[in-house]
């Protein structure tokens, strides 16, 4: 559709800091979110990669993480419960020269979007998706999400909840997900490194980045999640799915988060393989629609 | 039929789907076409992957041809359940042209005239029983006076790529045909009338769904998200095929809510783009389609209509999703719906409903129906040039960027990513000409009037209804979509038998014309109504919004009106 630019070749085009990239507008969280920490690395993340800010699309659905877009300065989209990756995936296919970043709870992306999650992951759309996972609804006050623990009291669950959480790093390995990592919220420097190494990786990346919620979430704090993490080995083999699922497995067995690049490898994108097919026949916007018209003649 | 002149022909061919009744029809009409006749078909498919009872009805006529017509003039069955299917449908003066020996003996009914053609054996006496459906076409062209010589350039032209081998074949078998019903005494007064010779006359044939596609390429569709569902898969189909030459891209999404949503993200990076669909994914993408009027997103849904509520009737003809279409979704929320006749308008009005989503910022719904589907119709040739094409108005970099900034016309310039100054969000969320969210009781009145206020002019922008005939009426017939194809050539019978009837057909169903409806209604003594629906959607709006007081004839036995269901109500109406 567009002259093949990579968006890698849009990194390093200016020097800011990472309070440049920051909207004038107040942040909405409560004291002590988890999410801010987000915020605070994925700031760092793009003054690091140096890339315009208008060269950013920033994307988002519902819930308290999804109101992140509106503190980046980027093209941005705030919008349905659910559905920020389908959109994001138009918004990069139609704009394979520009970086696209979807920030997003548990609740948006693996309870009412998790009908698209395995999509994005087996096509290997080229942008990167941060999960914002704190464990619970919070916009809504404090229900269980698919990533709650079992026995986790919510407004609708006063007895405790009776299913149990699913994994997303487990869930992105399965369908494909080309680059996985995982850190704690608190702890910028890991988790705005991942966010670069994703957004530097060309193909999903997806980061499950470990947010406490100090309102609406009394089993995972601050404290438990920095207590829970631990960096992985240096001699990890990122290459081998099936070791970044035992290391994931054990960790989980033995009450601990393993954190850091689990996996990451190269496949052929979503956008290349459309743009492969442009070229295969030779396509071109300025193609003679007669040419298409003239094969309904009788 | 009455009113129908004798070469005005419909020919219905019935057998076992896989049998090449499809191919016979539309060889068939392809020839018809070639040779300077206005054409027009409609098809129904077994449920069934394979087997199961296929039937293809062509009407084909010197004068132009608006619809199914009534009823077939001539029914060719290749075996005996096609019999079975029709024969209570054959009247005296039919004609009927079988298989025999076959695997039914046809109790002829008083007055049909009949032509046994030994479609099997001679095909089996030929070493190739595939080309039994060829033998038949060879009877029908001599015993009807379908074109010989265009139905072997198309015969030619179609088997080519298969060799000379499957060509020769194929002409020999249907060559025999034409020898076996030379043989015949022919009783029937049936024939199709000799095309009048025009040197401009330039036509193409396509199906209604190709036609879309093929309008939404002119249009400059950049971005086709798909899912597939009956009967609107084969838009996404054809555009596959031939948008990539273009450069554009076309995605088979997870679901619809995904489609839309990716149409939603494409058109935001500044892309055409488009998803088509039914009524149950239209359904779905209820809430997407308010984050397009709320965020000024452009976007077109293509709504290919099917038997409803629910899973319905998949593959049968009704237009029941006009309520979906104009109030679709929570909240008040605009869109522009648009509703198409025939394949010429799936061209040009798919063209339409883009230029409107661009020039409005909002989301067009485009209504077909499960029979233009599939009907193939002459249509004259769309010069892709010839169209006006609409762009959205794009920021000129000057100042400070608001995305929704409020203006005289309702309209703000959009902004592609990329664009130095130009960040903004686009937002579901009630928002101030920045876009930052606002919950402010005056500024939602302030931004609900903007997004309302620009489509007030959609009605005046193109000519999207049409009045047929002048004075006053007895009878003032309202309709839409393809059942308008029906009316014409009632109105057409009912004028011959010197009844005052007048039309009126609006292609712009929301916002509704309201003047033009009120101005058609002045000239009427009464108004009718006729949809294939059964609550009668378009006369529930016409009540609503004007004064017409409309009285509705309803259908929904998955299948369209005929001219003479029409004729036969109007005249109930006058007794």
């Amino acid at each position: 559709m567009n002259a093949p630019i990579n968006v890698q070749d849009r990194f390093h085009q200016v020097q800011l800091e990472s309070k440049d990239y920051r909207e004038d507008l107040s942040s909405f969280w409560c004291p002590g979110c988890g999410h801010s920490g987000v915020l605070t690395s994925f700031l760092r993340s793009l003054a690091e990669i140096g890339i315009k800010p208008e060269n950013l699309m920033s994307i988002s659905g519902i819930g308290c993480s999804s109101r992140l877009p509106y503190f980046v300065k980027s093209y941005k989209m705030h919008t349905l419960h659910g559905r920020a990756g389908p959109v994001a995936t138009g918004a990069q296919l139609a704009r394979p020269d520009l970086a696209v970043v979807v920030t997003g709870g548990d609740g948006d992306g693996f309870s009412i979007g998790g009908g698209h999650m395995p999509h994005m992951a087996r096509k290997n759309v080229n942008m990167t998706y941060i999960l914002m996972d704190n464990h619970v609804y919070g916009l809504t006050k404090g229900q269980t999400s698919p990533t709650s623990h079992r026995v986790m009291k919510g407004s609708v669950t006063p007895f405790g909840a009776v299913e149990e959480p699913l994994d997303p790093i487990m869930y992105m390995l399965t369908y494909g997900a080309t680059f996985v990592g995982q850190a704690f919220a608190g702890n910028v420097k890991l988790a705005s490194q991942l966010i670069k190494e994703g957004m530097e990786h060309k193909g999903f990346s997806f980061i499950n980045l470990l947010s406490h919620c100090p309102t609406y979430n009394e089993i995972d704090t601050a404290k438990v999640f920095k207590a829970g993490c631990e960096i992985l080995d240096a001699g990890h083999d990122v290459t081998d799915v099936n070791v970044a699922m035992q290391v994931v497995q054990k960790a989980k067995a033995e009450g601990r988060i393993p954190t850091g690049l689990l996996y990451k490898v190269e496949r052929p994108t979503l956008d290349d393989r459309m743009a492969e097919l442009v070229t295969r026949v030779n396509g071109h916007k300025d193609y003679d629609l007669r040419k298409v018209v003239d094969l309904s003649r009788p | 039929m009455q009113g129908k002149s004798k070469n005005d022909l419909i020919i219905r061919v019935g057998g076992e789907g896989g049998e090449g009744v499809i191919s016979v029809g539309d060889f068939i009409t392809q020839a018809c076409a070639r040779a300077g006749l206005d054409v027009y078909t409609f098809k129904t498919f077994p449920a069934e992957i394979k087997g199961g009872y296929a039937m293809y009805q062509l009407r084909a006529s010197t004068e132009a041809v608006y619809n199914q017509g009534d009823i077939f003039d001539v029914l060719c069955v290749f075996n005996g359940e096609a019999y079975e299917m029709n024969k209570a449908r054959l009247k005296p003066g039919h004609a009927l042209v079988y298989d025999c020996p076959g695997d039914f003996t046809p109790d002829i009914p008083e007055g049909v005239h009949a032509y046994p053609i030994p479609m099997t054996q001679t095909a089996k006496d030929l070493n190739n029983v595939r080309a039994k459906n060829m033998v038949a076409m060879g009877a029908l062209s001599v015993l009807f006076n379908i074109p010989e010589a265009s139905l072997r350039e198309v015969l030619t032209a179609k088997f080519a790529r298969k060799g000379d081998a499957v060509v020769q074949g194929n002409i020999t078998a249907f060559e025999r045909g034409l020898e076996l019903a030379r043989a015949l005494k022919k009783t029937d007064p049936w024939a199709i009338g000799t095309p009048k010779k025009d040197p401009d006359r330039d036509v193409i044939v396509m199906s209604g769904n190709n036609a879309i596609g093929l309008g939404a390429m002119i249009a400059g569709l950049e971005f086709f998200s798909a899912y597939p569902i009956t009967p609107a898969t084969e838009v996404a189909i054809y555009v596959a095929k031939h948008l990539p030459k273009r450069g554009g891209t076309l995605i088979q999404a997870e679901d619809e809510i995904a489609s839309i949503s990716q149409v939603l993200g494409a058109s935001y990076a500044g892309k055409k783009a488009m998803t088509s669909t039914s009524g149950p994914g239209l359904a779905l993408m209820g809430e997407m389609i308010g984050m397009a009027f709320m965020s000024e997103t452009p976007c077109v849904v293509v709504d290919v209509q099917r038997g409803g509520p629910s899973t319905g009737m998949p593959t049968k003809h009704e237009q029941s999703d006009l309520f979906l279409a104009v109030h679709g979704g929570h909240g008040d929320c605009g869109r522009i719906v648009l509703s198409v006749e025939n394949v010429q308008d799936c061209v040009a009005l798919t063209v339409t409903a883009f230029n409107l989503a661009e020039k409005y910022q909002c989301p067009v719904i485009l209504l077909s129906d499960g029979s233009l589907a599939f009907s193939t119709q002459s249509s004259p040739y769309p010069d892709p040039a010839s169209f006006t094409i609409v762009n959205r108005e794009r920021w000129d970099g000057k100042g400070e960027y608001n995305r929704y900034k409020l203006t005289e016309s309702g309209i703000s310039p959009m902004v592609d990513p990329g664009t130095p100054g130009g960040m903004h969000i686009a937002t579901g969320l009630e928002h101030s000409e920045k876009g930052t969210p606002s919950y402010a009781g005056e500024n939602h009145e302030i931004m609900q009037a903007k997004r309302f206020n620009k489509l007030k002019t959609v009605v005046n922008d193109v000519p999207l209804t049409e009045v047929d005939g002048e004075g006053d009426a007895d009878i003032g017939i309202i309709t839409w979509g393809g059942t308008i194809g029906v009316v014409r050539e009632a109105v057409q019978r009912l004028r011959a038998e010197g009844i005052k009837v007048k039309g009126f057909y609006p292609k712009l169903l929301h916002p509704l014309p309201v003047e033009q409806f009120e101005d058609f209604g002045k000239g009427c003594k009464r108004i009718l109504l006729p949809e294939v629906n059964f609550l009668g959607q378009l006369a529930h709006f016409v009540r609503a919004e004007t004064s017409l007081r409309p009285e509705s004839y309803t259908i929904c036995g998955g299948l369209p009106f005929t001219p003479e269901m029409i004729v036969k109500r109007v005249k109930e109406m006058l007794a």
